[in-house]
């Protein structure tokens, strides 16, 4: 079962759509990306999932409970929805978590001492949360996210305000909660960062989500021929290619390199170079977005 | 529950105009015991420290003690929204109405505590005319402050208890109609507002007798009517819970 399901999710003000019809679905131990310029509907999206907004259409369900009909369901999410995150600017960092502990239904104290440690957070733990930092505070927020062990989780820019060796430190988390079985969804504008680790890249634009990049096991080959446009048509019929598309003077495509050189050579293409290519992240989003 | 009502009650103590609130009715009984138009305006020269208590509970309920509770429970929700932390507490699995209704209890609590402390303040205030029997009354039974003859401490005791628990059920419509308005707005100044403003309207209707005995604002002055108190308790409590009622229901489907 999906730790995490969107099924036809939509959102309107009065008659203006904020988001329509969105479906994803995030695995345990899978991590999920949302890339989408500001406005595109990421937020509103974060907010129908873990229930503080109420979809006009569709439903999300987390594992298998509809997070709007049931606040029980949200025994398993944990958020961070605001960056920085919020907190009592009068209690101090443990105190804060010990209140969400109790809302949580966390009954150990050692827990909250575990997760202040494991966001290096042990230093200032008993000092006020009005006298942190940014990053502080941001790291709180995901201490106090993963304080009840959620089986998903869900994250609004979590890196927002952190200073490297914080975002590093976030990405290693979250790498190693994915490892145990939690599934992450979270949403980003550092696309390079989380292809690293990301199983699945949902990029959203104008409300809809546009695409969905599965990273995993993803191997995608460059192909320099002549004429360039007709090896471009031709790759798309062939059903052992995944996908094909132009980029700076050479076509990008996923399948079998060895189908596709034999049906080039054997139609009378000119094939200048073929090879495998990292796949960039960042150009497919940006055309992607452009295009949208 | 008990553990969140807790919470919530100590967050509503943290709030900058409860703590403001709390202070002036602790000290307003000081500036009224040596205000100089008491004569002109109430027709009072204090006789005894229990005019001073009647005194602060009567200036006070005119306007200054439904706004503080107004201000009260609106910043009780506003300031959550304002600072992040109503979403960071919606994300755990806690019902919305469960929560909802600990804010209410804990500002439907307010109201008593503020004329707690503005009772306690108007005692000291008063130490220096005595707080012995005297000849006069509270202003808040038969024959105003001039009174019927003497008036034991007892008595005058019980009337001033008894008027401040009055005024206590009198202000707690007012707190569930600002909850109401903090629910709809997520705003500490729009629900303040929107409360008062409703206040004012309901004033007007005056205008039509027939709607008189059921609105709200008849029975603001309930402190000083014990007599009214038959139907006055009803409707507030009326008033309190439908209030309270509308509130749950607005932030059950509310969108943060």
């Amino acid at each position: 079962m999906e730790a995490l399901r969107l099924e036809g999710l939509g959102k309107r003000y009065g008659r203006k759509p904020v988001l329509e019809g969105v479906s994803l679905a995030v695995r345990p131990g899978e991590v999920y990306a949302l890339a989408g310029p500001n406005g595109s509907g990421k937020t509103t999206l974060i907010r129908l999932v873990t229930g503080l907004a109420f979809p006009t259409q569709g439903r999300a369900l987390l594992l298998g409970e509809d997070v709007h009909k049931s606040p029980q369901a949200r025994r398993h999410l944990g958020a961070v929805v605001e960056a920085p995150a919020a907190f009592y600017p009068y209690l101090t960092g443990r105190e804060n978590l010990r209140m969400r502990a109790y809302l949580a239904g966390v009954k150990e104290e050692g827990r909250i001492t575990e997760v202040l440690a494991r966001l290096r957070l042990l230093a200032v733990a008993d000092q006020k949360v009005g006298s942190y930092s940014l990053g502080q505070r941001q790291r709180l927020g995901l201490a106090a996210a993963i304080l009840h062990r959620p089986r998903v989780l869900v994250l609004d820019e979590p890196t927002s305000g952190l200073d490297p060796e914080g975002v590093e430190l976030v990405h290693g988390l979250l790498q190693e909660l994915a490892r145990e079985g939690v599934a992450v969804l979270l949403s980003t504008h550092h696309l390079q960062e989380v292809s690293a680790y990301a199983h699945k890249v949902g990029i959203l634009g104008g409300g809809r989500l546009l695409d969905e990049v599965v990273l995993e096991g993803r191997e995608v080959f460059r192909l320099e021929a002549h004429p360039l446009e007709g090896a471009l048509a031709l790759l798309k019929t062939l059903p052992q290619v995944a996908s094909a598309r132009m980029q700076g003077g050479a076509i990008l495509f996923e399948g079998s390199p060895e189908v596709v050189l034999q049906a080039l050579l054997k139609e009378g293409y000119r094939v200048q170079a073929l090879g495998p290519q990292r796949f960039d992240l960042m150009a497919y989003y940006q055309e992607r977005v452009k295009h949208a | 529950m008990l553990r969140l009502f807790v919470f919530e009650l100590y967050k509503l103590f943290r709030l900058r105009s409860v703590g403001l609130g709390l202070l002036a009715a602790f000290l307003l009984p000081f500036l009224w015991a040596l205000a100089p138009g008491l004569k002109e305006v109430y027709g009072l020269v204090l006789a005894s420290g229990w005019q001073v208590v009647s005194l602060s509970l009567l200036a006070g309920m005119e306007f200054l003690f439904p706004f503080l509770v107004v201000m009260a429970a609106s910043e009780s929700l506003g300031s959550e929204v304002s600072q992040g932390t109503l979403k960071s507490l919606l994300l755990h699995p806690l019902p919305r109405t469960r929560l909802i209704l600990a804010k209410l209890l804990s500002a439907l609590l307010y109201p008593f505590v503020l004329l707690g402390v503005s009772f306690l303040g108007s005692l000291l205030a008063g130490l220096p005319h005595g707080l012995g029997g005297f000849y006069g009354g509270t202003g808040l039974g038969a024959g105003g402050f001039a009174g019927v003859g003497f008036l034991s401490a007892q008595e005058a005791l019980g009337q001033l208890l008894s008027a401040h628990l009055l005024a206590g059920i009198v202000l707690l419509p007012l707190a569930a109609l600002a909850l109401l308005y903090a629910t709809v707005f997520l705003s500490t100044t729009a629900s303040a507002l929107a409360a008062v403003a409703t206040l004012l309207l309901m004033r007007l209707l005056v205008a039509f007798p027939a709607l008189s005995p059921f609105l709200l604002t008849t029975y603001l002055d309930l402190h000083l009517r014990p007599q009214a108190a038959g139907l006055g308790l009803s409707l507030l409590l009326i008033y309190t819970l439908g209030f309270a009622f509308l509130a749950a229901l607005v932030f059950e489907r509310k969108d943060l």
